[in-house]
Parts: C-alpha cells; structure tokens; sequence
C-alpha cells in the first residue's frame, strides 16, 4: 500500500501515529481518502473490521470466511449454487383474484335480477294478450329486457372464465411459493454444511494463532477469546485483501502486527 | 375440490404417498390434509384412503370462497375496517360499537 499522510512512502506497515480516527482510517481504506492507494476491502475486512476491544464478531461464520479468503471451497458450493440459480428462476406473478370475484357477483346479481323482469313481463304480456288490452308497449319492454339478459350472462360467462383462469394462475403462483420455501430450507442446510466444513478446514490453524497470542491455556475455549485476539487470529488465518486497521495495544508497533499477520497494517 | 383429512397416523402415511405418486391430483397438501382435484380420479384417491384407514379420513366438498356472492357487505366492510384500524390494541366488540359494525352476536347466528 502506499501511504502520504506525511511524505508519500509505499509500506506494509504503517504507524499513524494518533493523526487520524478509527472512522476516517475505514475510509481510507475503502479508497475514500487521497491519503492512502490499497486494495480495496473484502468479505474478510467486511466482516471482522477493525481489530478493537470493543469488536463484535461471529466467529465461526468469520472464520469460514476467512478459509474462503485463502481460496478453500467447500464440497457443497456447486450445489448452492445451483440452487440459488433455480430460486432466481422462480418468480411467479402474485396474482388478486379480488377483483375478478367482485365481477362475477355484481354479474351473477344482475342476471337474477333480469331474469325476474323478463318473468314480469312475459306474464304481462300474457295477460293482455288474453285480455283485451294492447300488449304493444308490454312486448317493446319485454324484448328490450331479453336482450339485457342476453348481454349480461355473456359478461358472466366471461367473468367467469376470467376468474377461472386467475386462480390457475394463482395457483401456479402458491406452488411456486411452496417449491421456493422448499429450496430456503436446502439452501440454509448447505450454507451451514459448507461453514462447518470451511471452519472445520482452519480451526487448528485458528486456534494456534489464538494460542501464540495469548498463550496456552488462556482460554478454554478459542473460540472464546476476547475480541482483539479473536480479530488477529481471523486475519492471520485468512488472507484479507486491504490493510488491516489496529485500533488497540496488542504490538509495540505496526512492524511487529504486519510481521505477525503476514498482511499490511495501519495502526492508528 | 375434495378435503382430505388424515386423522391417524397411517392415514396420514397413505396420504403422504398418495401425494408422491398422483402430484397432478393433488392440489395442495399441509400435513395430514390434501385437497385434492374435483375429478373422477380425485375422488377415486380420496375414497382409497378411506376404505383403506376406515374412520380415520374425512372427506369434504368444498369450492372456492367468493365473498362478494356470498357475504353481506355490512361483514365485508367491518373486516377490511378492522384491519386497517389505528388502535392495534382496541378489542373488536368496541370497534364495531363505536363505528355501526356488526357485532359478534348477531353474526354469529347468521348464516351465509
């Protein structure tokens, strides 16, 4: 990396000395700042961060990605892989059949309601047909009716095959859904079969880095450490593309913490 | 559609693999229910089960739920209302007090 905070020099191990905050060094080293040219940060950085007393981290989920960092796969890799390409390719269309209901009810109603008047009126007509009044006016009404009727249980016909046809689809889509839920769960099995044997791959690794730092028998279990140690021995094993940034004690100076990650380091 | 419900644990066994073997008449399953096509090999799967675990499969007609041909809008509107109301924590029974819902009384006698 090459460094100019106060004259330009290219190093792998860099004390600044208290010049510049915890925040601005992230920055730099995501490339915010004209002060510093390095890499750019991966998965590793992304997830461990600086090493700090106040760090969090998770650390098996850190340390497969770590082991990823140093380019190990895992045997399950090619399976997720084909799964999240099939999950991307199922996405049925929601579908609301709300609508569609309303119009098939609003149809159904006016047919029964038409039906009624043509009823009505074919009886009317009847009765002045037998009777000695002038059915011209009853028929004019009556025919007038017929062809509402036949106008609307057309529309109901084709509500109907609509709404037919929208709940195929919506169940199409439900089975969808149901495939895609299917594959979620597969997907998080074969995500956590793949951290366990990625971690499995560097724990001695790992925990040999916490023992070098701390000593043996400093903690019963490594996984265990406090943050900062539990920080250095993440980078140590993997191999993080950008600068790591120290905010803490640990080494005398930026030298001896390069040294021992065998990777640049900023050290604030 | 046919409702088939499993109610042993070898019918649910039956139905699991009935589901296997005819997924095109098999419309959904959760468990130890199914709905199952309204066909002529629909019912046929669905009377199998029964023969087959007598006593321990019910079977139902049902049909999709339309609540515009079927729901007065009065119950319509008081369940969309009460979804969308501010108060998350106000009880049912006050709402439709206070806003000329119908209660839960006078619903429940009514049928569809």
């Amino acid at each position: 990396m090459r460094v100019a905070l106060v004259e330009p020099r290219e190093t792998d191990a860099a004390d600044l000395g208290g010049r510049v905050g915890r925040a601005e060094a992230l920055a730099a080293v995501r490339g915010e700042c004209d002060w510093l040219d390095c890499p750019a940060p991966g998965a590793l950085a992304d997830r461990v961060g600086v090493v700090a007393p106040d760090g969090t981290v998770r650390v098996r989920t850190a340390l497969a990605v770590a082991a990823r960092s140093r380019g190990l796969a895992a045997p399950q890799d090619d399976e997720v892989r084909r799964l999240r390409a099939r999950l991307d390719d199922l996405d049925a269309e929601r579908v609301d059949t709300a609508p569609l209901r309303e119009r098939v009810a609003e149809t159904g109603a006016d047919v029964d309601r038409l039906r009624e008047r043509v009823a009505r009126l074919q009886g009317r007509v009847r009765a002045l047909r037998e009777g000695d009044g002038d059915p011209s006016d009853a028929e004019t009404e009556l025919s007038r009716a017929l062809a509402d009727l036949t106008e609307r249980e057309t529309t109901g016909v084709a509500a109907r095959q609509a709404l037919d046809h929208a709940r195929d689809r919506r169940r199409d889509h439900r089975d969808a859904r149901e495939e895609r839920r299917r594959l979620d769960d597969r997907l998080a099995n074969l995500e956590r079969a793949a951290r366990r044997h990625l971690v499995e791959r560097v724990a001695p690794e790992f925990r040999a880095a916490v023992t070098s730092l701390d000593g043996t028998d400093a903690h019963d279990d490594a996984f265990d450490a406090p943050p900062v140690t539990t920080a250095l021995a993440l980078y140590r094993v993997g191999d993080p593309d950008a600068p790591v940034v120290l905010d803490c004690e640990r080494f005398a100076d930026a030298r001896a913490a390069a040294d021992w990650l065998g990777t640049p380091v900023l050290r604030l | 559609m046919l409702l088939v419900v499993a109610y042993s644990r070898a019918a649910r066994t039956s139905l699991r693999n009935v589901h296997r073997s005819h997924e095109e008449s098999v419309v959904r399953r959760f468990g130890r229910v199914a709905l199952f096509e309204f066909t002529e090999l629909g019912a046929f799967l669905a009377l199998r089960l029964r023969a087959k675990h007598p006593g321990d499969v019910g079977v139902e007609r049902v049909e999709p739920f339309n609540e515009f041909e079927t729901v007065p809008e009065a119950v319509r509107e008081a369940a969309s209302a009460y979804e969308d109301r501010e108060q998350a924590s106000l009880p049912y029974t006050a709402f439709a007090d206070a806003n000329g819902y119908p209660d839960p009384e006078s619903m429940v006698g009514e049928e569809l």
